[in-house]
């Protein structure tokens, strides 16, 4: 009975934190349903008549649909440029084992570590130099090369789970090396696939820094939309904030609701695979 | 008859492990020939230089009378079935044993029969349309060879196909790929580390130890006659009896003498010529030749021991048997077990000296045998 009765406490307790954690982002999406007034109004309004107003503003007022579009394509090129090269990268680190592999991977990573603060002025200064600024093939190769690092961990992880034996009764029979990557391996680490192509789309579709810096009117994705249409004449554009945080958000928390497994191979680089 | 295979003092060096040093192999067609090895004796190494999947680093490799140097692993147009299975886990059953068929372009309808006669072969034909993750280790492995199989070629490789499946499974598998390798009349070479796969599958043995083949011959040959040390000790189950061993002079006759008994020695005509007056090296003889007896019998080395330990395998039964600090290993039939019993408090072994082969320590060659024992 005691036993049962602490167990329930401890429910109680992570529901709390857990609804404390989950209130923001509630709030901002049922602000999306309100009025301005209604947003502001103190204390905060649970029940309301939802209205429609803000998203269909949004659509009609401003270039939504080009944030929206600049963010879908960014994100979905440069991930699946560094899905390919990573992939080539990663068999050759798993197969070949070039001198200084370890070293090598370890550097690989390291760049993911380095804060986006730190390089945004050289990374500036070198776009400025090959006029780069604002065109789609400079911002999608910045992100595809910051993506690169943690797919090929992950990749690699799922190669090297791969029996060579797999690669040499293919190369026997005749196949080609093309033949093992595409037909023998890559349908054995599809989940290393799913789980980098994930884990890099949070990343690039939450990226802010270098869109700012080195995109322009062209290039803007939702995030620097939403920092750069913050204000309006009359102070904070809450409607506009809150409809926007919604369509930003809803894909990617679908996303992470229907391959919530692939991110737990994400976070322990390709270490655990049983589950996938 | 010609060869289908052939190394020519094949060397394979990793970074700073060396592998294989100056292998020399003749595999001729039609043989069942068996690699036999400890596990890390370089096996699957000399299989995959023989394969293309890696050069090596020294010596060439003779694939049906010509050089294979530059031939690529598909040209080289060999069978293979892999240790662990490798079966393609998004493929059925079906797929997996086609592959080898649709890499060569063959024909959907001539693919369909190949691959259901096949199947039938290796009684699997229930398992087709299933998946790799769907069916048990022994069917596994049974599909592995079905894919190695079916590509209809004169050579095949198994390397070490029956590691890690139960007994039964293996006995049965070991008598299908006889019947497999009889029917094809194509060349099998088999890699493995385990001494009764090779007794009962081999025509021809190699053993590989020291990156060298130490010895080349058939099961029957290499058992009773073994001409190095290494095979004397890696062949056989139980394994062999190998004591440190000196010799000399005595009366004018060589002389053995190990820690528990000695005995008069017939040298063997080397390349070497006979071996010095004293020098040194092993005896090894089989377990088989221990006998336990209370008498004495003329001819015939006899040495107290005790029984250290007794494993009874059902048809026979190994017993270790311990004299001074020498722990030796004896083979019983069961049903001279009775015989055991009754000298079981006087225990004394008796070896005929004939048995016992000396080996030199520099090369491990066998250099000798025991001679007719003399009782002064």
């Amino acid at each position: 009975m005691a036993k049962s009765v602490r167990q329930s406490l401890y429910y109680v307790l992570l529901w709390l934190i857990s609804i404390a954690f989950f209130l923001p982002v509630l709030w901002i999406f049922l602000a999306a349903f309100k009025t301005k007034e209604q947003i502001l109004a103190i204390p905060p309004k649970w029940i309301f008549t939802p209205t429609f107003e803000n998203i269909s503003n949004m659509f009609s007022g401003m270039n939504f649909e080009k944030y929206a579009v600049n963010s879908v394509i960014i994100s979905l090129s440069a991930v699946v440029i560094a899905i390919i090269v990573s992939f080539f990268a990663s068999y050759s680190f798993s197969r070949y084992k070039p001198k200084g592999t370890d070293f090598l991977m370890f550097l690989l990573l390291s760049m993911r570590m380095v804060p986006g603060a730190a390089v945004v002025v050289p990374i500036y200064l070198m776009y400025t130099a090959l006029g780069w600024k604002d065109t789609y093939y400079g911002i999608i190769l910045l992100y595809a090369m910051f993506s690169i690092p943690f797919s090929v961990w992950i990749l690699k992880g799922f190669i090297d789970g791969v029996s060579l034996r797999y690669d040499e009764t293919a190369l026997v029979n005749g196949g080609s090396r093309m033949h093992v990557m595409f037909r023998v391996i890559l349908p054995q680490v599809k989940p290393g696939l799913v789980a980098a192509f994930i884990f890099n789309i949070i990343f690039v579709w939450n990226e802010f820094l270098f869109n700012f810096i080195i995109g322009g009117k062209k290039v803007t994705t939702i995030p620097v939309a939403l920092a750069t249409g913050l204000y309006k004449t009359h102070g904070v554009d809450w409607t506009f904030i809150a409809s926007l945080s919604l369509v930003y958000m809803l894909p990617l928390i679908l996303m992470i609701y229907f391959f919530q497994r692939y991110l737990l191979v994400g976070m322990t680089f390709g270490t655990v695979r049983g589950e996938v | 008859m010609a060869n289908a295979v052939e190394f020519r003092n094949i060397s394979k060096s990793y970074r700073r492990r060396t592998v294989l040093d100056g292998v020399n192999l003749t595999i001729e067609k039609g043989d069942f020939a068996v690699i036999y090895g400890l596990p890390a004796a370089g096996k699957s190494v000399l299989m995959r230089l023989l394969m293309g999947l890696e050069k090596p680093t020294q010596g060439e490799i003779r694939l049906r009378g010509s050089d294979a140097s530059r031939m690529e692993p598909g040209e080289r147009n060999i069978g293979y079935v892999p240790q662990s299975f490798a079966l393609y886990p998004h493929l059925t059953v079906y797929d997996n044993i086609a592959y080898p068929l649709k890499m060569k372009r063959v024909q959907a309808n001539q693919i369909r029969s190949i691959v259901t006669e096949a199947a039938q072969l290796l009684k699997i034909e229930g398992l087709l349309e299933k998946r790799p993750d769907q069916i048990s280790g022994g069917q596994k492995q049974r599909v592995a060879i079905a894919r190695g199989i079916v590509k209809q070629t004169d050579i095949y490789i198994l390397d070490d196909p029956l590691a890690g499946l139960d007994f039964k499974l293996r006995e049965q598998l070991v008598d299908d790929l006889k019947q497999l390798q009889e029917r094809f009349g194509s060349t099998f070479i088999y890699t493995t580390s385990d001494p009764l796969e090779t007794m009962s599958l081999a025509k021809h043995v190699a053993v590989l130890d020291g990156g060298r083949i130490v010895e080349h011959g058939t099961p029957e040959q290499l058992y009773a006659s073994p001409a190095h040390v290494s095979t004397m000790r890696l062949l056989g189950f139980p394994p062999a009896n190998v004591l440190e061993a000196s010799w000399y002079e005595k009366d004018g006759r060589p002389w053995c003498k190990t820690a528990l008994f000695e005995f008069p020695v017939q040298w063997e005509k080397g390349e070497g010529g006979l071996p010095g007056k004293t020098g040194e090296g092993f005896i090894g003889f089989r377990p088989e030749s221990i006998e336990i007896s209370a008498e004495e019998r003329d001819g015939l080395i006899r040495f107290p021991c005790r029984f250290a330990l007794r494993e009874d395998l059902g048809g026979e039964e190994i017993v270790y048997i311990e004299s001074g600090s020498t722990v030796l290993t004896m083979v019983v039939r069961h049903d001279e077990r009775e015989t055991l019993a009754n000298v079981a408090n006087v225990k004394h072994a008796l070896i005929d000296p004939s048995n016992l082969y000396i080996f030199d320590r520099r090369d491990g060659r066998r250099i000798g045998k025991g001679a007719a024992y003399v009782v002064n």
